[in-house]
């Protein structure tokens, strides 16, 4: 095989063109879930943050140990452990922002995302890499989240992060804030990513 | 009577109003992955309704026998290293998250070996989804509601039995196949349409999902609605009966 | 490596090394935080209660003052021929008498489940404050309920005849204005508090509240 990618290139590939929301179409249960307010998609983000980047981390220290059928029941153990810790954490000391993400933070343990890196990346490489992985994929991760609550949040309910910004004048689009608006938002986003992406890889071609 | 009722607006919620897919945004990998033809959806629906079911029967035994304080086999096996007082109290619901994760693992090998013996032809043809359902985020989010309403619950008399929970399950699952199964004859038409090439493929089964979604949230209040046709009103005298739970003496 | 790989001994204590670890690091977590999160759960609602029995000016009054409330809280279960319902009821106590008292009661809103906190006065006859804590109403039409606006119309209602409410201007001493677009849930707002009153103030006249003096 070819030479594996470094560890920067594994966090600027995590950050837009492998980005696992846009791109990979992993994770979609929170970024639909816990998009209706910049809020709620940020404290998401960091937790799946610290999640993936400990989790990519164990596995990475331990990757040469692994055999090939309990590597899923191992993965499975870490990241459940440590969305218990998040959970607790939050519970303590946000319980607000706890109970309004309510049953989404423990699904961070089926979240794709995490269980693709540690296959793919964490369980091959070594732990600086691993761990520049998981920040790349995590920082792409928080910019999919945003780009989508920015939306909602802003034409749901005229607010931004819960100041207001659009005039008192402006009939809030109150679908946005519901579960339908999530589907269109992100819908009409991945549309015009793929679009994006796709001039991209017209002007590569040209060039090339 | 009333419990009848109960369990017909569980089953009535799960399926329609608050549907997993549609309104919880649960199994959305499945549904946007596995959704091109019916027959397909069709499967993938029996498939997670099954496992859910015996998932949710593991998760609802172990939290009420094991993981909630005051449940018997902990408290039996705390019982001979502790004394009686602090072995009434042990509470393992700390570890349900991890708990619940190897239950629904455990399900989902069992429900593969049984598949591969007596269903060959199926097992063919399901391929590699069969055990990609052990991610799929409808099943671990059933096992938390469970857990909601049996540990996480004011008064221990308001927790949800066994019934309850497989009702939860069963129906939870037929509402994410109706969904799935709406969304793969969908698409099927979809194929003979003009879209636009950037959003073929998944961007336009998330519009069209959109546009489900708004149509289910007509079914909003359906169940508050049926809710007070059914239940029977009482008018008999009140008799109180003040349980005596936790008294807090707290200085605020 | 390879021979590593093979060897189930080695299998075996990771997976038994990393259960140890991890189950260490959750017990630890476990130990540090649950204390922290109990109190978050009960400052959720304890926290409101100087505000719903003696209003803003009232609590703010106490705080400025250096005092505070005493609050006993018990479980009330209401059983009728058909069907069971529990209240949590606080009592609060200001130097030696009652002052006031909080039930928190919850019922069907037009979504999903209304929890409310209703404070009322020392004989339970009239409402001294409302606080809703938590909603899944519709965003911006029924989530008003949540607002001081439809809350503060509670404030001095009396309990022995139900509270309704309309949509052309409340007149009568027992009406309020129901929130426009969001009948159903100003609906179910007002039958739970009048359920909850009503069968608070019955049961607690049969039984008295029963304070475990811990001397």
């Amino acid at each position: 095989m070819a030479h594996d990618p470094t560890p920067f290139e594994r966090f600027i590939q995590g950050i837009i063109p492998e980005n696992p929301v846009y791109r990979q179409l992993l994770g979609l249960c929170p970024t639909l879930a816990v998009t209706n307010n910049m809020q709620s998609a940020i404290t998401m983000a960091g937790a799946v943050t610290f999640v993936l980047l400990c989790a990519n981390i164990i596995t990475s220290l331990i990757r040469n140990l692994l055999k090939p059928h309990l590597r899923i029941v191992i993965f499975t153990l870490t990241i459940a452990t440590f969305v218990t810790l998040v959970d607790r954490f939050l519970a303590a000391y946000m319980y607000t922002m706890s109970k309004s993400l309510g049953p989404y933070i423990p699904l961070i343990i089926v979240n794709c995302i995490i269980i693709a890196r540690c296959e793919v990346c964490a369980s091959k490489q070594d732990v600086f890499t691993a761990a520049s992985d998981a920040i790349g994929q995590s920082m792409g991760f928080a910019l999919a989240l945003a780009s989508i609550a920015g939306v909602r949040e802003i034409l749901g309910t005229g607010m931004f992060f819960g100041i207001r910004v659009l005039p008192a004048a402006w009939p809030d689009w109150v679908i946005m804030a519901l579960p339908p608006g999530a589907f269109l938002t992100f819908g009409l986003l991945l549309g015009v990513v793929n679009f994006i992406e796709s001039k991209r890889a017209e002007k590569k071609i040209h060039k090339g | 009577m009333n419990y009848i009722a109960d369990i017909f607006l569980i089953a009535i919620s799960a399926t329609l109003i608050n549907n997993f897919v549609l309104y919880y945004f649960v199994g959305i990998c499945p549904f946007i992955g596995v959704s091109k033809n019916v027959s397909m959806a069709v499967g993938m629906g029996c498939a997670v309704t099954f496992v859910m079911t015996i998932a949710a029967f593991l998760s609802w035994t172990i939290t009420k026998f094991i993981l909630i304080p005051g449940a018997p086999v902990s408290s039996f096996i705390a019982g001979i290293f502790l004394p009686a007082e602090q072995a009434a109290h042990i509470d393992l619901t700390i570890l349900s998250y991890i708990v619940y994760i190897f239950a629904i693992s455990s399900s989902v090998q069992f429900v593969e070996m049984y598949v591969r013996k007596f269903f060959p032809a199926l097992y063919k043809s399901f391929g590699v989804f069969l055990p990609l359902i052990t991610t799929n985020c409808a099943i671990l989010f059933a096992c938390l509601t469970i857990m909601s309403h049996v540990a996480g619950v004011d008064n221990p008399a308001d927790a949800w039995d066994l019934a309850k929970s497989l009702i939860l399950a069963i129906f939870g699952g037929v509402g994410f196949t109706i969904a799935i199964v709406i969304m793969a004859g969908i698409r099927e038409e979809l194929d003979f349409c003009d879209i636009p090439k950037a959003f073929q493929g998944a961007a336009i089964t998330l519009i069209v999902a959109g546009i489900l979604a708004m149509a289910f949230m007509g079914f909003t209040g359906v169940d508050s609605g049926l809710g007070n046709m059914i239940k029977t009103s009482d008018t008999t005298a009140v008799n109180a009966i003040p349980v005596e739970t936790n008294h807090q003496q707290i200085k605020v | 490596m390879e021979q590593m790989k093979n060897n189930f001994i080695v299998q075996a204590w990771l997976v038994l090394i990393l259960a140890l670890c991890f189950g260490s690091s959750i017990a630890s977590i476990n130990l540090a935080l649950s204390p922290i999160i109990k109190t978050n759960k009960i400052n959720e609602t304890m926290e409101k209660v100087p505000e719903l029995v003696l209003g803003i000016n009232g609590a703010a009054k106490l705080a400025i003052s250096g005092k505070k409330l005493d609050i006993n809280s018990q479980m009330v279960t209401i059983e009728r021929k058909n069907s069971r319902i529990s209240y949590k009821v606080f009592q609060a106590i200001n130097e030696e008498e009652v002052s006031g008292w909080v039930v928190k009661a919850s019922g069907q809103g037009y979504a999903d489940k209304i929890e409310l906190l209703i404070g009322l006065d020392k004989t339970m006859e009239s409402i001294t404050g409302l606080f809703v804590l938590e909603q899944k109403e519709t965003p911006g039409l029924g989530s008003k309920i949540s607002q001081w606006d439809f809350r503060k119309q509670f404030v001095s209602k009396k309990t022995k005849s139900p509270i309704i409410p309309t949509k052309t201007g409340a007149s009568a001493s027992n009406e309020i204005d129901a929130i426009t677009g969001a009948t159903i849930s100003s609906r179910s707002v007002c039958s739970i508090v009048n359920v909850a009153a009503k069968n608070v103030r019955t049961a607690l006249a049969k039984t008295p509240f029963k304070i475990n003096q811990e001397k």
